[in-house]
């Protein structure tokens, strides 16, 4: 934002000397070329949005086309059957420079690495066992064969089909496709597809396999990630493997590309892992000592919060407070808005091991309560957004505005569930942080954003009163506020 | 039948082919020298595509044997080949006695005693072969 400020005073000082020269022409040069540099301006804006990513929604068959392509690649570039070509592009990440840069320098160190070929010199074991007569001993079933009856990899290790169906049968059913290997003790060449389909006589093994094997060339290409959403068989393609937000067109699930899990910025993929299992674990404890319920501060009756808003008003004394602090809601409105700060204690150093763990505990509670808050409120927000839809229903057929003048206030509650849910992920952030200025800004922004959503969820339950300026005056606040705290903390 | 493996027997059970009764002698030069330790092997429907279940019955006080008798032996698990057989796998469990491996231990407490203090890991062998290996 800062620089924005600073391009604009720039523009500023040009109009003055522009004047100063009084000429027209030039004038007029200087106006368009300005109106440019918005535009520019405006893209930049546009690329700087720290949550901006690129990706495209696949279907199974645009990913088959899609794996093809790289496989005709490395076919024509480096001479080998597609099958191969597909053990050498798992077995690279699907980095095709690579694998050709690898072939320019040794394409026998290429076939080996890649467990297509024997290191050691496989002619010999070959020629040995086929000379030897017409029919070959399986050193499995250890009954004699004809040699059409027998197969081998690469390495030469022969067995009979039927040795080797039950074998791929067997791995199949685990799961495994790509990664079976000979059946030869310490033999680690791989069975590559075509190897495997030919000796698949059941048409169920063979379709097992297809798919198993396809699955596996999505779960190793950087760029694909499958859909995580119940029954969806979408995949999401995206140049870049980093930890950003995708939604997908067909089941409209929300994750992060990287990671496959919830989105969690500003948190980093690692993170939020830590987290997640931490509360996990304690989250028993937690639960026990943050109950559902407070009393009011001021005439101590019970209150269950049933709503988004943490701004409350008790229901018998009128009493206006904030569920975070129990503090008086009079000083949060305009001034410093602190309830998201943690405050350290700092004599904890001279504290024994036993106050240690408490001030621990302590503190992740804090952390833990707020993280359980939000997403206790963010799980209400369909309920509120059940009563807009009433009380739009209600404002319209008592005549007080159309269907189209309250359609705003659909759009205020999306950008609310919006506003909290990065909330709610600030919390992980905030509580592995190392103390330090850092953290100091971290969470000055943090409050600054938790407050302007408070503001935004009382002004939305109380649409009647406020005017439709001030709510989308504080819709553009909060989200501004959003967007400043991802663009300075969230690391790309 | 191949020719026998000296210190090492399998007869299959009267009632199930695919259930073996195992006996194994302890190794010369080990600590487990002297003792008759006893092992079920289990031909799982899919051998030789899946390996085979071995357990110890008899006691042994060894890293890579547990409580249970349950064995950690990498061609029981992820090594497993289809060109291995009953005999190789009872070869290579008769060398684990020969060789402990408190690096890749099953047994935590035994690895850990192996590793800090070998001599008493190897008396406690010892101690556990007479006790528990030598009385039938």
């Amino acid at each position: 934002m800062s620089r924005n400020v600073c391009d604009e005073g720039d523009d500023e000082r040009d109009y003055g000397e522009e004047e100063d020269e009084e000429d027209d022409e030039c004038f007029d040069y200087d106006y368009y070329n300005a109106t440019d540099y918005d535009s520019e301006l405006y893209e930049c804006e546009r690329n700087k949005d720290s949550e901006h990513f690129e990706y495209e929604c696949l279907q199974i068959e645009q990913v088959e086309r899609l794996l093809n392509e790289s496989v005709e690649s490395i076919c024509s570039s480096i001479g080998i059957n597609p099958s191969l070509a597909k053990v050498l592009l798992y077995t690279h990440k699907w980095d095709i420079d690579r694998i050709k840069e690898k072939h320019k320098r040794d394409s026998f160190q290429l076939l080996t690495d890649a467990r297509i070929k024997s290191p050691r010199n496989s002619r010999t074991v070959d020629t040995a066992n086929r000379a030897s007569s017409y029919y070959i001993q399986c050193n499995i079933c250890l009954q004699s064969s004809s040699a059409e009856k027998c197969a081998s990899l690469s390495c030469g290790h022969q067995f009979c089909k039927e040795c080797w169906c039950s074998h791929l049968e067997v791995q199949v059913t685990q799961g495994i496709t790509i990664g079976i290997e000979c059946m030869a003790q310490g033999c680690h060449i791989l069975v590559p597809e075509d190897f495997a389909l030919n000796i698949l006589t059941k048409t169920s093994f063979r379709e097992k396999y297809q798919q198993f094997a396809f699955a596996a060339y999505v779960k190793s290409h950087p760029e694909l990630r499958y859909c995580p959403g119940t029954n969806c068989s979408v995949i999401i393609r995206a140049k870049e493997n980093k930890s950003k937000r995708v939604i997908c067109k067909h089941c409209k699930t929300s994750f992060c590309f990287k990671c496959g899990g919830d989105y969690h910025a500003p948190t980093n993929c690692e993170t939020i892992k830590f987290w997640l299992t931490k509360c996990a674990d304690d989250s028993e404890t937690a639960n026990y000592i943050s109950a559902h319920t407070k009393d009011c501060p001021k005439c101590h009756i019970c209150i269950e919060k049933n709503g988004g808003c943490n701004h409350m008003q008790c229901y018998s004394c009128k009493h206006d407070f904030c569920w975070m602090c129990l503090g008086d809601w009079k000083t949060h409105g305009s001034e410093y808005y602190e309830c998201s700060r943690y405050k350290e204690n700092p004599n904890i150093a001279s504290e024994s091991v036993h106050a240690q763990a408490r001030e621990a505990l302590k503190k992740y509670l804090f952390y833990y309560e707020r993280w359980e808050n939000h997403a206790r409120s963010l799980r209400l927000e369909a309920q509120t957004l059940e009563q807009i839809k009433t009380r739009i229903h209600e404002k319209v057929m008592a005549n007080k505005g159309t269907w189209i003048d309250w359609q705003y206030l659909l759009d205020a509650a999306a950008l609310l569930a919006k506003c909290r849910y990065t909330l709610q992920y600030t919390y992980p952030y905030a509580y592995y942080m190392e103390s330090g200025p850092r953290k100091q800004l971290f969470e000055y922004q943090q409050a600054q954003l938790e407050a302007e959503i408070e503001n935004l969820s009382w002004k939305i339950e109380h649409a009647e009163t406020t005017d439709r300026g001030d709510l989308e005056n504080q819709m553009d606040i909060a989200e501004k506020r959003r967007a400043t705290l991802l663009k300075d903390f969230l690391s790309s | 039948m191949a020719e026998p493996v000296p210190g090492i027997s399998a007869i299959p059970d009267e009632s199930n082919a695919r259930y073996f009764h195992v006996v194994v002698a302890g190794p010369e030069g080990s600590p487990f020298e002297g003792g008759v330790f006893k092992l079920e092997l289990f031909l799982p429907e899919e051998y030789p595509m899946s390996a085979p279940k071995v357990r110890f019955m008899t006691k042994i006080y060894h890293p890579n044997i547990d409580k249970l008798g349950r064995i950690c032996l990498d061609i029981l698990k992820d090594k497993w080949s289809p060109a291995l057989q009953i005999r190789t796998v009872l070869l290579s469990i008769q060398a684990l006695l020969s060789a402990p491996n408190p690096d890749d231990p099953l047994a935590n407490d035994v690895a850990e005693q192996w590793k800090i203090n070998e001599g008493e890991a190897i008396k406690t062998a010892r101690e556990w072969t007479r006790l528990y290996a030598m009385s039938g």
